[in-house]
């Protein structure tokens, strides 16, 4: 006999319920989580490595660091004296809340204050998936184009924070920032904008303030 | 990019919800499908087309996909109006920027239909 059966189960059903996992953990440790999107090449390893050096006086912090492949970018993290733990993901175009809940199981949350998740470089798979973040920042390079915030709006839409980096090389592209204030006041009017040059280190402090604040805000001082 | 692993994630969930309910073989899967998610539905099609060789389904199952537009609520007027092709969240009526998504981060099964599992309970 054929029957029919009413689910309303969410495809991520089980990543929500990992990601509320991370978030009782986390909560528990007074760990504040950000969760680092962009394209591949946008400068999230840069920016972390220039963040660490003001970081590292405030608050314990370490670094998740997501990638399809290699230990390259957690080896560039550990070279600054923070503990990077690598996720490979072997193809996979995002992180999960699996895999960082595992990754978690390898640092002594208790006495640490903020990780720092670098996600795999895609604007558009990380976007759909929770890793139980308190914040979740976009980081966006003048030589891609103000455009992607409108092209990629899920990305946009579900951020706190948007870094706009390689503000060095705004002369050499058609990036408008009058534009990108336009278009984000569209997508989501309450994302908060830095500008960045990672590589130099300019603008870099203002964003890690904030950070900072945002995380006393939340845990108070420690 | 990452609709095998939505489609994996939904054979995993049909398959505990299948045993629960003792369905023996899946004939057909509605799924509804945001159109403000990630997933494309022809790439959902193509990745069932690869699950669907599993035995919990029949060889002739299918799935069916509905798509939900993206509507957003005005905050400020209260105006409902549908959100196209990417365009920005404005209220058409007022202009205003607070806008609610009501519709279109949808991404779930809705229901599934099945032969039941043969019992000689008597």
């Amino acid at each position: 006999m054929t029957i029919k059966v009413d689910l309303g189960t969410p495809l991520l059903a089980r990543n929500e319920e990992m990601a509320e996992e991370i978030r009782y953990l986390a909560a528990e440790n007074r760990l504040f989580i950000v969760n680092i999107m962009s394209s591949p090449g946008a400068g999230k390893t840069t920016l972390l490595e220039k963040s660490l050096a003001y970081l590292k006086k405030d608050l314990r912090t370490a670094v998740i660091e997501g990638d399809i492949a290699t230990t390259r970018d957690a080896d560039r993290i550990s070279a600054h004296g923070v503990e990077a733990v690598q996720l490979n993901t072997d193809g996979a175009c995002h992180l999960d809340a699996r895999m960082v809940y595992r990754a978690l199981q390898k640092l002594d949350l208790a006495r640490l204050d903020l990780l720092l998740i670098e996600n795999i470089g895609n604007l558009v798979c990380p976007a759909e998936f929770n890793l139980g973040e308190d914040l979740r920042l976009v980081l966006l390079s003048t030589t891609e184009g103000n455009d992607k915030v409108v092209k990629y709006p899920v990305m946009f839409r579900d951020a706190q924070m948007l870094v706009i980096n390689k503000l060095d090389l705004l002369p050499y592209t058609d990036f408008s920032r009058e534009e990108l204030a336009k278009d984000v006041a569209g997508i989501n009017p309450a994302l908060e904008i830095f500008y960045t040059s990672a590589r130099g280190g300019q603008g870099v402090e203002d964003w890690v303030k904030r950070l900072v604040g945002l995380v006393r805000a939340k845990y108070g001082v420690s | 990019m990452h609709e095998m692993g939505l489609m994996a994630e939904m054979v995993d969930l049909l398959a505990e919800s299948a045993r629960e309910h003792q369905v023996r073989r899946i004939d057909k899967v509605k799924l509804i499908v945001g159109k403000m998610t990630n997933a494309l539905p022809d790439a959902l099609l193509m990745a069932f087309d690869v699950y669907k060789e599993q035995e919990l389904f029949s060889p002739s199952a299918v799935l069916e996909i509905e798509e939900k537009e993206t509507i957003g609520h005005c905050a400020e007027c209260g105006t409902t109006f549908p959100v196209r092709d990417n365009a920005l969240f404005i209220c058409p009526s007022c202009q205003g920027l607070r806008i609610d998504i009501t519709s279109g981060r949808e991404l779930y099964i809705e229901n599934y239909e099945g032969e039941e599992e043969t019992r000689y309970d008597n």
